[in-house]
């Protein structure tokens, strides 16, 4: 678009002339310009040089010529720079209202200028500078005379003082004018248009063209366009009709007409934003003239024509605001809706290198004729652009004189030759498929974007920039590959090759000769056109390319060096290495599947493993050597071809690497190339194939990644062919499964690891976990043994909080020590020793084979809980040596925790002796009230501990430990056993304490009950090592009492036994513990089993610190336990009532006298407690 | 008359390209067909909301170059036909015609119980059918 002029590609700009006073013309012109719409301002300094805008002479003596063109070239420019809309005669106030002299000179200038514009319609204006304030100043006559001088509208004479707004004024006087000059002109055009008094179609166009701009000039867009649209069909029709020039030159007038009206059209189309109309319209003109090909010898200047009309539409399209998102092809007509890619730039961009490559091409071929004739181009330099547009014309020289003489169209073609020569096409078709490459990319048309970069590339190898052209061919390959186009592959891949080739580059001419060798190309597509260097694709031309690249792999000595690939060559000096992975295009020209047969092998045992290698090349290849690599580089072997073995492959040979030979290794064409081999794996953990290494000659070597065959994925461009597929291995499950691992074991443990235990562990208790260490087979060097602590219901380590891990308080259960026979040599600061609560470490000293070493673990329980003990040792079975594998045992156990024994209490009133104890009377019955006990009476306290265990336990002593003595006074009602006590399973132990307190407190501290105990190891009670250390206290805290001072108390007195028929004595012992008097009430009911003598029912009043006695006489009538008569006190002064428990009034009667054993007598007096 | 015809699988790989000229510019249709790949893309990606034919698997003229016009068809098993023609003037329903007989052709071959989907149709009587669908076109409209 650049090369037009600009008074092309820009709208039109009025212009005004401004003669006279040149201070002036600065100001005045900056303002038209910024005026809207702008007007350009022609400046003349003075008067003299009107001349420029007078119009040339016409001669008119001589008869009308006949039209020699369509269009003037010049025509637009004048209009821009020479012919003024309106001349705008500026005269200073001075000189206008000075002397005489200056006032004729005023009126002479202004004549002269009428005499130039006479006979056009130029609009003038006077102005009449006067200085500021004094506008006034000037003469009313003179102002008059010289608007008769001018012949003007009073409007047309402005005194113009200069400030902002009178040139706010000035300028829209101009615009007006400029504006009705543009519309006169333009209409007295069209009046000639509508006439129709032309004598030729070129004078048609012509003043179409004209009213055209002129109605642009008045910014009438629609008229314009419709008179440009005119003009264009009028030079459509021209084709046939015109016979003025000659045939070839007078298409070229007209293309280059029609494409300036084009541009027009589509200029403002765009512009007033009807996208799709410029799309329809463009088609229609490319529809239109892309047949007219024109003479053969310059059909090049077609092609350029045609490319010119899709850049320049390209650039409108892209400068035009109007974006095609914003659009939508919304022309019902089926047929004639724009597509997508009619919106992007990018699709014209392209059809324009499209068109210049055609160009490019054409012109080279008409080049070559024109040398193959042997006409030399002497005059081509005096050949230039005529007056009209699209003409072209010699210029002879005459002198001083230059004379324009129309051409011949043998000189013309010749001219155009020539002129095609000086440009080089190439790059300017590069810069165009790069703004399309770009475009599509940005558009996500990764296609579109390759097809023009495979343009673009091609374009690049035709200039010999192969650097250039393998970047943009690579990328275009790589999306050929993804997407399985194997023909345009097939293409690129050559090119690339060639690139390569020619820039030297061995290796990436070899990876893309193999590439290409095993493309799947299989038909046999006769002589493709265009196919670029590597030929049509077929099977025959990939033959070519495997033996070419085989040549040059296998070096010269077996192949004689062709011309071009001399500078390609594998040596010494240069050795290839080539590496296939997984997603390389390379897979299909060798593919590795390898698959162990089992998956887990033992320690030092062998395994088995096959190896297949699948290739695509077209012809058999025989590979000299292989390497199976290994991530344990110990399993590495080499496979060597019995035929090549004479080779020198073999001596690059790491030594001591084992070798196996194959007879042959030939990779027939999509036939599996299978070998099995022993492989022994001298470290546990996993031992993995990762590479297969293919060697040919001594310097090319191919390093295949190993895959496995269950997670093999298809040959990326061979998946989609309709060929036979096989598996790589025979065993079909092998071939779906196999791995190219394998699990090795660890060696064996020869070591025996022994935990013990005894039954549950109970809490409190050191609990000792002995662990035995037993050699059997191994030695054990730098043992370590760990144990760890885990909780059986998961949840890691045992502590109730990670935060607190560490506080043993808080820990259910926690290791407490390890100890051994060797302790004190474990304590040595070079044998590892750590132990926290849940883990430890200690290291274990040297055994030889056959012995043993034992240590115990110490382990709490402060909690009931159930563990886990896990105890690991590892070892190394040989002296420390690097390369010795540690062995491992490891082992658990669950450990139950339990509680040992759980303690209980009562506090029972002496028997028959009953205080009046206030709270009791009071509160209802609650089970959590706490005890009371009355104050300075001996309460009796029943501790009970159970055996909750299956094991049987030894109870050393029980006791109470008061807290304050001076409170409380507790004292053992039984002995301490001397022997501990067997407590079997389920058994309860009691023991009793009197308690007499002896302080008024309302919460009596009690004291914690320590029971000792261990555990009871039958049998081995004297061999039990630890036995008499072991003693563990557990402590039962007891509650707090409440004492309180009883008012009353009632005692019964009554024999221990009665006999039937014998009377006896009961008596109710009633004492006042207050200072006041206190009345009871009370009433005996009477028994069928008692007679009985005494007051039934009374009231009595007892004295302070006094007591008082009831008395009975009762005989027994029935024999065996029987109720005594019941009696029931009332104390009126607390309202309470009091009645003896019915074990409290029960004695048993014998029928006759008894004979007791006086010996058994001391312990009957413990049993009725302790039978409760 | 129809120069191209082409069935893309749906990872746009081809399955079946044949050209129909006297000419050798089989890679260029090759690229012709590659390219309208993208305008596939877009009309699927980018269907028009307002645009009838939502569920349509005719997909219209994809795009015109210099001397070809390429129509496209979008089975629902996302295999692409795409036709390649140097007929300036065509009409719709020959396009729609053809398409329908040159689908229910993939369908016949690849319904064949030898040919693994996704693979390349060899099979020679697809071929000979196709090819005598090619010659048919735009015949009945002429008559």
């Amino acid at each position: 678009m650049e090369e037009y002029p600009e008074e092309l590609r820009t709208p039109p700009v009025a212009l005004v002339s401004l003669v006279g006073c040149p201070d002036l013309h600065a100001t005045v012109t900056t303002h038209l310009h910024s005026q809207q719409p702008p007007l350009n301002a022609l400046a003349l300094p003075d008067f003299s040089k009107i001349s420029i805008i007078s119009r040339p002479p016409k001669d008119a003596s001589l008869p009308p010529q006949p039209v020699a063109g369509i269009l003037k070239k010049d025509w637009l420019l004048k209009h821009r720079t020479r012919v003024p809309a309106v001349v705008a005669a500026l005269f200073s106030s001075d000189h206008v209202s000075g002397d005489p002299a200056q006032w004729l000179q005023v009126c002479t200038d202004l004549e002269n200028l009428k005499g130039v514009l006479r006979g056009r319609n130029v609009k003038l204006v006077v102005v009449v500078v006067a200085p500021s304030n004094s506008k006034d100043y000037l003469s009313e006559d003179r102002m008059i005379a010289l608007r008769k001088r001018a012949e003007l509208d009073s409007k047309y004479v402005i005194i113009f003082v200069p400030s902002e707004t009178e040139l706010q004024q000035l300028g829209n006087t101009f615009s007006e004018l400029a504006n009705s000059f543009y519309k006169d002109e333009g209409r007295r055009i069209k009046a000639r248009l509508e006439k129709k008094n032309f004598h030729s179609a070129e004078l048609n166009i012509r003043c179409c063209f004209k009213a055209a701009v002129y109605a642009e000039f008045c910014r009438d867009w629609t008229e314009a366009l419709r008179l440009y649209e005119d003009a264009y069909h009028a030079v459509r029709e021209m084709v046939a009709a015109s016979t003025r020039l000659p045939p070839m030159q007078r298409l070229i007038e007209i293309k280059c007409v029609a494409e300036q009206l084009h541009f027009k059209i589509s200029t403002l189309l765009l512009h007033g934003g009807k996208l799709a109309g410029a799309i329809v319209w463009f088609r229609q003109h490319y529809a239109s003239y892309r047949q007219l090909v024109g003479a053969p010898e310059v059909i090049f200047l077609h092609w350029e024509w045609l490319s010119r009309q899709f850049l320049l539409f390209a650039e409108l399209l892209e400068t035009s605001s109007v974006t095609s998102q914003h659009v939508s092809p919304s022309v019902p007509d089926a047929t004639d809706r724009a597509t997508e890619w009619e919106f992007h730039s990018a699709y014209y961009f392209q059809l324009a290198a499209h068109y210049l490559k055609e160009k490019n091409s054409s012109l080279e071929l008409a080049q070559s004729l024109s040398e193959t004739s042997g006409e030399v181009d002497g005059n081509a330099e005096s050949v230039t652009a005529a007056a009209y547009i699209g003409q072209f014309a010699k210029l002879l020289e005459f002198g001083d004189t230059f004379v324009m003489q129309s051409l011949s169209d043998e000189e013309y073609a010749r001219y155009a030759l020539a002129e095609g020569k000086r440009f080089r096409d190439s790059h300017e078709i590069i810069a165009l498929l790069k703004r399309c490459f770009e475009a599509y990319n940005k558009d996500k048309a990764s296609r579109m974007a390759a097809f023009c970069g495979f343009q673009m590339a091609r374009e690049y190898f035709t200039v010999d920039e192969y650097s250039h052209a393998k970047e943009v061919f690579e990328n275009v390959a790589s999306l050929y590959r993804q997407e399985g186009w194997v023909t345009l592959l097939w293409n690129v891949l050559g090119y690339l090759r060639d690139c390569s080739r020619k820039s030297a580059l061995v290796k990436d001419f070899i990876e893309y000769s193999l590439e290409m060798a095993a493309l799947p190309v299989s038909t046999n597509v006769a002589g493709q056109r265009d196919c670029g260097p590597a030929g049509p694709a077929s099977i025959a031309q990939r033959e070519i390319i495997h033996n070419e690249v085989f040549s040059v792999i296998r070096g010269a000595s077996e192949s004689e060096p062709t011309e071009e690939n001399s500078s390609l060559n594998v040596t010494a000096d240069n050795p290839l290495y080539l590496e296939i992975d997984l997603v390389s295009p390379l897979r299909a020209v060798l593919l590795a599947s390898v698959a162990f047969h089992e998956q887990v092998v033992k320690h030092g045992a062998e395994t088995v493993i096959s190896l297949s290698l699948l290739s695509q090349l077209p012809l058999n290849v025989e590979i000299d050597q292989l390497e199976i690599q290994f991530n344990q580089s110990e399993c590495n072997f080499v496979i060597v071809n019995a035929q090549r073995s004479h080779l020198a492959a073999i001596s690059c040979l790491q030594p001591g690497r084992r070798v196996e030979t194959a007879t042959t290794l030939e990779l027939r064409t999509n036939k599996w190339l299978r070998l099995t081999y022993n492989v022994k794996p001298e470290q546990s953990g996993k031992l993995e194939c990762i590479y297969v290494t293919a060697r040919w000659g001594q310097h090319f070597t191919i390093c295949c990644r190993a895959e496995s065959p269950a997670s093999m994925s298809d040959l990326p461009l061979w998946k989609f062919e309709d060929i036979v597929q096989t598996i790589p291995m025979k065993d079909p499950g092998l071939a779906f499964s196999g791995q190219k691992a394998v699990q090795v074991e660890e060696p064996d443990p020869q070591v025996d690891l022994k935990l013990d235990s005894f039954g549950p562990a109970l809490v409190g208790e050191s609990f000792i976990v002995p662990v035995i260490i037993t050699s059997k087979g191994h030695s054990v060097h730098s043992g370590e043994l760990k144990i760890n602590l885990v909780d059986t219901r998961g949840g890691g380590l045992l502590s109730p909080r990670e935060a607190e891990s560490f506080s043993s308080d808080n820990l259910h259960v926690e290791l407490v020590g390890v100890s051994g026979q060797e302790s004190e040599d474990l304590s040595n600061s070079e044998n590892i020793r750590k132990i926290q609560p849940s883990f430890g470490l200690i290291s274990v000293p040297f055994l030889n084979e056959g012995e043993s070493w034992s240590c115990k673990l110490e382990i709490r329980w402060n909690r009931p809980k159930p563990i886990m003990l896990y105890v690991s040792l590892g070892y190394f079975p040989q002296s420390t040596e690097l390369s010795s594998q540690r062995a491992h045992v490891h082992k658990s156990l669950q450990i139950e925790g339990k509680t040992a024994v759980v303690m209980s209490h009562r506090f029972m009133l002496p028997f028959r002796r009953e205080p009046l104890l206030l709270s009791k009377t009071k509160s209802v019955s609650d089970s959590d009230q706490i005890p009371s006990l009355p104050l300075n009476e001996t309460s009796m306290l029943v501790v009970s501990a159970k055996n909750c265990t299956e094991v049987p336990l030894r109870l050393l002593s029980m006791s109470v430990e008061a807290v304050d003595a001076s409170t409380c006074d507790v004292k053992s009602k039984s002995k301490d056993p001397e022997e501990p006590v067997l407590l079997v399973a389920g058994e309860e132990f009691k023991q009793v304490f009197a308690v007499t307190p002896e302080v008024n407190l309302p919460n009596l501290n009690m004291g914690i009950v320590c029971l000792r105990w261990r555990r009871d190891h039958g049998d081995g009670e004297r061999l039990a090592t630890c036995s008499t250390a072991s003693a563990v206290v557990t402590k039962h805290s007891l509650p707090d009492v409440n004492v309180e001072q009883p008012p009353l108390i009632v005692s019964l007195d009554c024999p221990p036994h009665a006999i039937l028929g014998n009377p006896f004595t009961y008596s109710i012992k009633i004492t006042n513990r207050t200072q006041f008097l206190q009345e009871v009430k009370y009433s005996l009911a009477d028994s069928q089993s008692f007679v009985l003598s005494g007051p039934h029912n009374d009231s009595t009043f007892i004295l302070p610190k006094s007591e008082h006695i009831l008395g009975y006489k009762l005989v027994p009538l029935a024999s065996g336990f029987q109720q005594l008569p019941k009696i029931t006190l009332t104390s009126v002064r607390y309202s309470a009532g009091f009645q003896p428990s019915v074990a409290a009034s029960t004695m048993f009667v014998f029928p006759s006298e008894p004979h007791f054993g006086l010996k058994d007598s001391g312990e009957m007096r413990v049993e009725p407690v302790a039978a409760e | 008359m129809i120069v191209c015809v082409a069935v893309v699988g749906h990872q746009n790989n081809p399955l079946y390209i044949q050209s129909f000229t006297e000419a050798d510019d089989a890679l260029k249709l090759h690229h012709i067909v590659h390219c309208s790949l993208d305008v596939v893309d877009e009309r699927v990606n980018n269907p028009k909301k307002s645009s009838p034919t939502l569920n349509e698997t005719f997909l219209g003229l994809l795009y015109p170059t210099e001397n070809y016009k390429v129509y496209g068809y979008l089975t629902n098993t996302k295999v692409k036909l795409i036709l390649v023609t140097t007929d300036l003037d065509v009409r719709d329903a020959d396009v729609r015609n053809f398409f329908r007989k040159f689908h229910a052709a993939y369908v016949d071959a690849v319904s064949n119980p030898f040919h693994v989907p996704g693979k390349k149709i060899t099979s020679r009587t697809f071929a000979e059918r196709v090819s005598t669908i090619v010659k048919s076109f735009g015949l009945s409209s002429a008559s």
